[in-house]
């Protein structure tokens, strides 16, 4: 216990190194770059004395280092800041947005894990049959194609054509939000309340934003499961089982697929970033209103502190992820010890 | 299984909700943004939609027109040189708070909106001298110099009365939580009950408006995160109309689509290219009117946005007051043979081309703009005197650019602050707007026949006068006049009373289901 404190510990300390860099590097971009936040927000009938006022109320008429180290010292009081744009604190739109993020990232891996683990095993299972050659150019095919592609593809012929399910948002224009939202999640919200019908849409609407993004991503963990169920099969204990007349279904999914996850969990981690970087590109698609289209509307308008606030967001989230995967890995892996 | 049956009875539940929609419910779909919820600060036509809908204004617009109309004023004069106007209130209009609208609330809230120096705020600061309390229902705006269009400038938000018992008199607000109990309430036909900042805001009938109820009696306003998801959603029928923006080949699909109809509104957004005019290249005069005779209108306008726009021959739209379309009587459009006698005239050649960076900003004005200028440039290299350097910059990057003097040639789009043909002219040509907006021109003479249009009322002097500026524009050339927008509204065939005039003001209490 004492071992798995430090290496938790440990791991908390590692993270204020990454952030710290992550920070410079994102500051001292977004500075150099053409543009700043008091051009992006006056009109073109700001006169240069208005203009200035703004830039010294914003603190950008200070040389850059004085800029960087007011902000690490704000970073230290662990305060975000306030949004040069808008006038609220980082940490407001932040909070609104990033539930929505959260909820279609989990959702997206839901159907990735879903449709990646037993394709991959069903391949691993026939290796070198039609069945396994299907899967695995599927796997090839959905990881070549692009995120926002994907989501216009089944947009168009789910949405449109079909009419099977809404095209944008996170509900219907008819639910209103406010009545039930609590948390953010939509789909806790609404069960919290017991409104059923609202929870229908909330399900409704994230339907066609997962599927985009978990089949995107299932591909990996088409060929993940493939690989190491492959591994597996070819194990002492499977072919004892075999031998003991186990039946094959039973030896493939509930001895072999078993340990053959194990590694696929260590991937979820690494995953998981991957699924926060399409969610940018799924949230423009299916107008879903989480933390990569804030991310975007707010690079557009140069608002630095709150583009700062969400990638520090974002690397904190991977961490902790990452972190709580690896101590997972400890406890379904009894060879890990801390 | 039994999960998965749970599922679909419930999706179903849903699908259930959505088909006992009753027709007194609108949805409207744009991909516009909302900025701070107060007038003394938000400083775009999105916004101040919101509050067209939401407050009223002294005196209005009828609904689609350009022609001034009594609200919360039932009458209004000037004096005899226009530096003074006087409005009499409306009796017994009050917030829905119970607070009554007096001439002390008028005053109090050009007094915040001044002083708070929003974005917004020069159209009372450049203007207003004073607001004097007459009597409770009497209330005089003095004037810092005479100006004969200032009710069309008083229609603008920063004017609409604030209730002084909601609005915070010392800062602006961003959003409606910081209003008491988080609606938004004023004198307008409608109130909002909802807002999710970039997913929707929700407007139900004011019930104590003093006006004639609105039809609808509420209207969702849906945010989308671009032009295809919005078109794709009016397809799947989530939303009954869509307004700002679509691209050219959406709105040019759906106008063949029996099932939705496509308002084409006459708007007074223009486009237009600009010079900078005191140190770069273009400060010779004569090379900004070769660029002016090789732009060719109706080649872009159908290549780019497919006819939707409309070719601009002056920088007041067509169909305002005294426009001309001089810049179709000098250059024409793809003049070749002008613009190489010009060329030539100042010692350039096949082999010594006249070279230039021509700079646009490639999100800003939405999805066509890099067509536009590829095509534009095309256009301009029709004639191998000139060869153009196209380059881009995003549109923070862009405004810096202009006011650093850094871009000889660029692209700009206009909306009026104001409905009147000063605010197209003095806005690029008198030396202060022309230097806000990157071009740099200046001249006493065209100031002061600024100076005479904005203090006279005499509609033949300022005919005359608007004349006098058009047919020097084509000789000094400061801008060239690109296009004329049209404002595009696709919505359902059921929906009717889509009344969007040159004011851009668009009224949710005139739009009706057909029954």
């Amino acid at each position: 216990m004492r071992h798995l404190f430090s290496y938790v510990l440990t791991r908390l300390l590692l993270a204020i190194p990454m952030v710290f860099i992550l920070l410079t590097l994102v500051f001292v971009v977004l500075r150099i770059m053409p543009g700043d936040p008091v051009s992006a927000m006056l009109g073109a009938h700001a006169p240069e004395k208005v203009i200035e006022q703004k830039r010294e109320e914003l603190g950008l008429n200070k040389p850059i280092f004085a800029q960087y180290l007011d902000y690490l010292g704000q970073i230290a009081r662990l305060d975000l800041g306030d949004s040069m744009i808008m006038k609220q604190h980082v940490s407001e739109p932040i909070l609104d947005k990033l539930p929505a993020t959260l909820e279609l990232t989990f959702f997206g891996l839901l159907v990735s894990l879903g449709v990646g683990i037993p394709l991959g095993a069903a391949a691993a299972r026939r290796r070198r049959s039609g069945r396994d050659f299907g899967i695995r150019l599927y796997a090839n095919v959905v990881y070549c194609i692009p995120v926002f592609w994907l989501g216009l593809l089944l947009q168009l012929v789910f949405a449109v054509l079909l009419r099977w399910f809404p095209v944008s948002g996170r509900t219907s224009p008819r639910v209103t939000a406010s009545a039930f939202s609590w948390s953010g999640f939509y789909v806790v919200d609404t069960l919290r309340v017991g409104n059923l019908a609202a929870f229908g849409d909330v399900m409704w609407h994230v339907i066609l934003p997962a599927v985009t993004l978990g089949v995107v991503l299932s591909g990996i963990f088409v060929r993940l499961t493939r690989a190491n169920m492959l591994d597996v099969l070819k194990s002492d204990y499977i072919l004892a089982a075999r031998a003991r007349g186990v039946p094959e279904r039973r030896v493939v999914f509930n001895h072999g697929l078993r340990n053959a996850l194990i590694p696929i969990v260590t991937m979820l981690g690494l995953q998981f970033s991957l699924l926060l970087a399409g969610a940018i590109l799924t949230e423009t698609t299916f107008s879903w209103p989480g933390m990569g289209r804030l991310l975007l509307e707010r690079i557009y308008l140069r608002d630095y502190p709150v583009i700062q606030g969400v990638i520090i967001v974002y690397a904190l989230l991977v961490s902790a992820i990452s972190l709580l995967v690896d101590l997972l890995y400890a406890a379904i892996d009894p060879r890990v010890k801390y | 299984m039994k999960r998965l049956f749970t599922l679909l009875i419930v999706l179903g539940l849903a699908f259930s909700v959505s088909a006992a929609w009753a027709q007194d419910t609108l949805v409207y779909g744009t991909t516009d943004k909302m900025s701070d919820i107060d007038p003394a600060n938000a400083y775009d036509f999105h916004t101040w939609e919101i509050f067209y809908n939401t407050m009223d204004p002294l005196i209005g617009y009828v609904p689609g027109t350009s022609t001034l109309t009594p609200a919360l004023a039932t009458s209004w004069k000037a004096n005899a040189d226009s530096s003074e106007f006087t409005f009499t209130l409306r009796k017994g209009v009050k917030f829905t708070d119970g607070t009554p609208l007096t001439a002390d609330v008028v005053k109090w809230t050009i007094d915040r909106n001044a002083a708070l120096g929003g974005d917004p705020s020069w159209l009372i600061t450049d203007f207003v001298k004073e607001v004097q309390v007459v009597d409770p229902l009497t209330v005089k705006f003095v004037l810092k110099n005479p100006v004969a269009f200032f009710p069309q400038i008083v229609v603008n938000p920063p004017y609409y009365p604030l209730n002084p018992n909601a609005w915070p008199k010392d800062k602006w607000l961003h959003d409606m939580s910081e209003l008491p109990g988080q609606e938004l309430t004023g004198t307008g036909a409608y109130k909002i009950t909802s807002f999710t900042r970039d997913e929707e805001i929700v407007f139900e009938a004011n019930s104590s408006y003093w006006g004639k109820e609105p039809n609808i009696r509420k209207i969702i306003l849906r945010y989308f995160a671009d032009a295809t998801t919005m078109r794709l959603a009016l397809e799947n029928g989530e939303v009954d109309l869509v307004y700002k923006s679509l691209n050219p080949s959406d709105i040019s699909d759906l106008s063949k689509n029996p099932k939705f109809v496509v308002a084409k509104l006459p708007g007074p957004f223009i486009r237009y290219i600009c010079f900078e005019t005191s140190e770069s290249v273009f400060k010779d005069k004569k090379l900004r009117q070769a660029i002016a005779a090789l732009v060719n209108r109706p080649d872009f306008a159908q290549k780019v946005f497919l006819g939707q726009v409309s070719p601009l021959y002056s920088m007041i739209p067509t169909g305002m007051q005294y426009q001309l379309n001089t810049f179709k009587t000098t250059f024409g459009d793809g003049n070749v043979a002008a613009a190489e006698k010009i060329l030539k005239g100042l010692g350039y050649s096949a082999s010594n081309p006249f070279q230039f960076d021509m700079w646009y900003s490639p999100s800003h004005y939405g999805d066509t703009e890099a067509n536009l200028a590829e095509v534009l440039k095309a256009e301009i290299e029709k004639t191998p005197l000139v060869k153009v350097n196209l380059k881009s910059a995003e549109w923070a990057t862009y405004k810096q650019q202009w006011k650093n003097k850094q871009m000889p040639l660029f692209l700009l789009g206009w909306y009026p602050d104001y409905v009147d043909p000063d605010d197209y002219t003095a806005a690029f040509a008198g030396t202060d707007g022309s230097k806000g907006n990157g071009i740099n021109f200046s001249d006493p003479a065209w100031d002061k026949l600024f100076s005479q249009e904005q203090s006279t009322t005499n509609e033949a002097t300022r005919k005359g006068l608007f004349e006098t500026v058009q047919k020097w524009w084509v000789d000094q050339v400061p801008t060239v006049p690109l296009f004329q927008g049209y404002l595009i509204l696709v919505s359902k065939p059921n929906v009717t009373g889509i009344k969007i005039g040159a004011p851009l003001i668009f009224l949710y209490k005139e739009l009706a289901f057909k029954k």
